[in-house]
């Protein structure tokens, strides 16, 4: 019987790891079982429910799961086939984070959609399988140690992403899934073909080296040939930018934002593009040990103010309103490459920083937005007016959003921008910073012209007349201001301060880019 | 271990590059499919050439599922699909780019991956490698595929050119690293599989939607 005992508790340390990296396996089951349920059950209530609870469930694992980066520095789990550390810790928030408000904005913004008969209870329980699908793959992506693993990862998440947008059969959401599905899976497998040869450069260094994985990559990266690191960096910031949005490769991005459903827009532009930027950021890191920064940081200049230039001219000419929030993800994007590319600790403080930043206002915006143009029945800006009036609260967080993404102080995109900034004159980047500022300049008057009109006009004068009057809640109903509260908080809160622990997590993941410097 | 006969990679090569052509050059659905199904079959067996010169039995596996996913799953699912489309969408009969001029700029792809393959991979170390001849062909195929995909207008031919790309890949992949470990292969197929179903959903959606499946139709999001 003891031995049986034993043999069993064996097993079990096997099956399930100790400690916190237990956590490594729980968060990605949660999801996944959220998954199965949803399929299973098949009901509207229940799947809605199922999801609440998976998402916040998640919240806690990640809050564990942070907390045990700050003590241990990584977690691991089966031989560092999962792997964590503060790098993948601070995209693993928000993720979390924004899944949990979009989650419960779903409950709102579909159920509207529910009632108006655009979608049936087949559509609402393929939505919620999709929505735990996709958190399901984007957690995978920072808990994945093979590069192979995280392609994989991002490859699963376009395919997910793809299906939810289908959701709807209009016109523009067939073409911008299928859009989305070419470019972005021929842009991945560009990214695979860069992996590839990073692992071929890792084995053919050190014969010895468990290829794929990050942490042998990172580790032997000073011994690399460096002209095939140079080509496969080339490759992945090709694929993975294509993934992330960055320009010309961006192209999908806005169709594809613009015509998903709102939670799923929110999730996109805030937690999506987090995932790829951050695969550029490990191999970026790999690339700095063999041939040092600035061969990467001048390519990542380069596609961050091609993206910023990109956006802003469409920003300032934009009609549509989520297409506007699509383009500015492409700008801020652009603003965390430069942040990176920048380096030093305030760079790379400050571009992580933005991650978070952006996370947090992007999210909003959408959520603002959709709850907008759900009332008014139409995107189109020029149609929209005197949003305030109609709705007071969604009008207030949409134009406290709207100056918070377009970087007006003391919000807290400022305060990230700021910094990268300081960084940018700091380390003597003269001509690029000054070039960031006047596109910020243009990328703030855009949004400027479009918000003011909308939210302060007369109601009456605008093409689209919002239907039924609004209470306490624009008689929207708790689930859809309640995440937009939560946001607008945030928003304002880390323009004033920085939560301790999120500062030591951010001071540590600047600390995973010395890896690959340390060993040059 | 070495290779038996060199030839036979030799032969696996162009056999590789033959069927890559057969799609550049036919104009109708059941063309592609057939040429695509030719090259998945070949390059089951080059990955089970690998296997044997590498003595690696993950790559043994990777062959079977090759075999199995991408020669008789995938053709098979596209053709029951594709069953209900008109006729007029599964041929391509006014390419963006003409068929002959197609070929010729296929035939310079091949010759650019061969100098690429030179270029990037310093040649000391591909000596390692039991199947470097494949390095230059999996390119070859890459490329001819991404052309594919932008110089057509049918959404068919482009799905098709997706698979020749991913099998570029497959075969690049496998012949640089010696495979990679199986859940990755595996998670890479799967990928593969699920990607072809929500496409193949996405084609009746337009077929139904749109009445074509002509992208060059698809022009509703526009910044204007």
């Amino acid at each position: 019987m003891v031995v049986w005992s034993n043999l069993l508790t064996i097993a079990g340390e096997v099956i399930i790891p100790s400690g916190w990296s237990a956590l490594l396996l729980t968060v990605l089951l949660t999801p996944a079982a959220a998954v199965v349920l949803v399929t299973l059950t098949h009901r509207k209530r229940i799947a809605e429910a199922v999801t609440a609870v998976s998402v916040l469930l998640i919240v806690f694992q990640v809050l564990g799961l942070v907390a045990g980066v700050i003590d241990d520095r990584q977690l691991s789990a089966y031989g560092e086939l999962l792997y964590l550390d503060a790098l993948g810790a601070l995209i693993l928030i928000p993720i979390a984070g924004v899944g949990f408000v979009a989650a419960l904005y779903s409950v709102n913004y579909m159920g509207r959609q529910y009632e108006r008969g655009i979608v049936d209870d087949r559509h609402i329980v393929r939505y919620y399988q999709g929505f735990n699908g996709f958190m399901l793959t984007m957690l995978l992506v920072p808990l994945a140690n093979n590069m192979g693993l995280m392609w994989v990862a991002i490859e699963a998440t376009t395919l997910v992403s793809v299906f939810m947008i289908m959701l709807y059969t209009t016109e523009g959401a067939i073409e911008a899934a299928w859009k989305y599905l070419m470019i972005a899976t021929v842009g991945l497998s560009l990214a695979l073909f860069g992996i590839v040869l990073f692992s071929y450069a890792n084995t053919s260094a050190v014969p010895s080296s468990s290829g794929m994985d990050w942490t042998s990559m990172v580790a032997n990266s000073g011994l690399l040939n460096s002209g095939v690191v140079k080509v496969a960096f080339v490759f992945v910031l090709v694929g993975l930018g294509t993934k992330a949005g960055l320009a010309p490769m961006h192209t999908w991005l806005p169709d594809a934002h613009g015509e998903a459903p709102t939670p799923v827009s929110a999730l996109l532009s805030g937690v999506l593009l987090n995932c790829a930027i951050y695969g550029v950021l490990r191999f970026y890191i790999i690339t700095s040990g063999t041939v040092g920064t600035a061969f990467p940081g001048e390519l990542l200049t380069l596609l961050g103010l091609l993206s910023m230039g990109i956006a802003a001219a469409s920003i300032y000419f934009q009609k549509d309103m989520k297409r506007l929030l699509a383009y500015s993800s492409v700008e801020h994007m652009g603003i965390v490459s430069i942040a990176v590319a920048f380096g030093g600790f305030l760079g790379l403080f400050a571009a992580l920083l933005h991650i978070i930043n952006h996370a947090i206002a992007k999210p909003l915006m959408f959520f603002a937005s959709g709850t907008v143009s759900q009332r008014y029945g139409t995107k189109t800006m020029v149609e929209i007016k005197g949003i305030v009036k109609v709705m007071p609260v969604t009008g207030t967080l949409l134009l406290l959003g709207g100056l918070a993404i377009a970087g007006m102080p003391p919000f807290n995109i400022f305060l990230s921008e700021f910094l990268v900034m300081t960084a940018g004159f700091g380390t003597g980047q003269f001509l690029v910073t000054s070039v960031m500022i006047i596109l910020l300049v243009v990328v703030f008057a855009g949004f400027l012209r479009h918000l003011v009109p909308m939210v302060f006009g007369n109601p009456a004068s605008g093409k689209a007349v919002p239907t039924e009057k609004g209470t306490g809640t624009d008689g929207m109903g708790a689930f859809a201001v309640v995440p937009m509260l939560i946001l607008a908080a945030l928003v304002i809160v880390l323009g004033f301060y920085i939560p301790q622990p999120l500062q030591t997590l951010i001071r540590d993941a600047t600390q995973v880019f010395a890896q690959g410097a340390a060993s040059k | 271990m070495q290779i038996p006969q060199p030839d036979i990679v030799a032969l696996s090569s162009v056999a590789l590059l033959v069927s890559t052509f057969g799609v550049v050059v036919r104009r109708s659905f059941a063309g592609w499919l057939s040429a695509y199904r030719y090259q998945s079959i070949v390059l089951a067996g080059s990955t089970g050439l690998i296997a044997y010169a590498t003595g690696v039995w993950e790559i043994y596996a990777a062959a079977v599922l090759t075999l199995l996913v991408k020669a008789i799953v995938i053709p098979r699912l596209l053709v029951r699909v594709t069953e209900g489309v008109n006729d007029e969408f599964k041929i391509e009969a006014n390419p963006y780019v003409s068929i002959r001029l197609s070929v010729l700029i296929s035939a310079l792809l091949v010759a650019l991956s061969y100098a690429l393959v030179q270029e990037i991979l310093p040649s000391a170390g591909l000596d390692g490698l039991a199947a470097a001849a494949y390095l230059p062909v999996s390119l070859s195929l890459f490329f001819i595929g991404l052309f594919v995909m932008v110089s057509r207008r049918m959404a068919l031919n482009q799905v098709v050119g997706l698979l020749i790309i991913e099998n570029g890949l497959f075969l690049f992949t496998t012949a640089l690293t010696n495979g990679v470990s199986l859940i990755i292969e595996v998670g890479i197929l799967a990928d593969i599989l699920v990607g072809v179903m929500i496409s193949s959903l996405l084609l009746l959606r337009m077929n139904q939607t749109f009445d074509t499946l002509d992208i060059g139709r698809l022009e509703k999001l526009k910044d204007d």
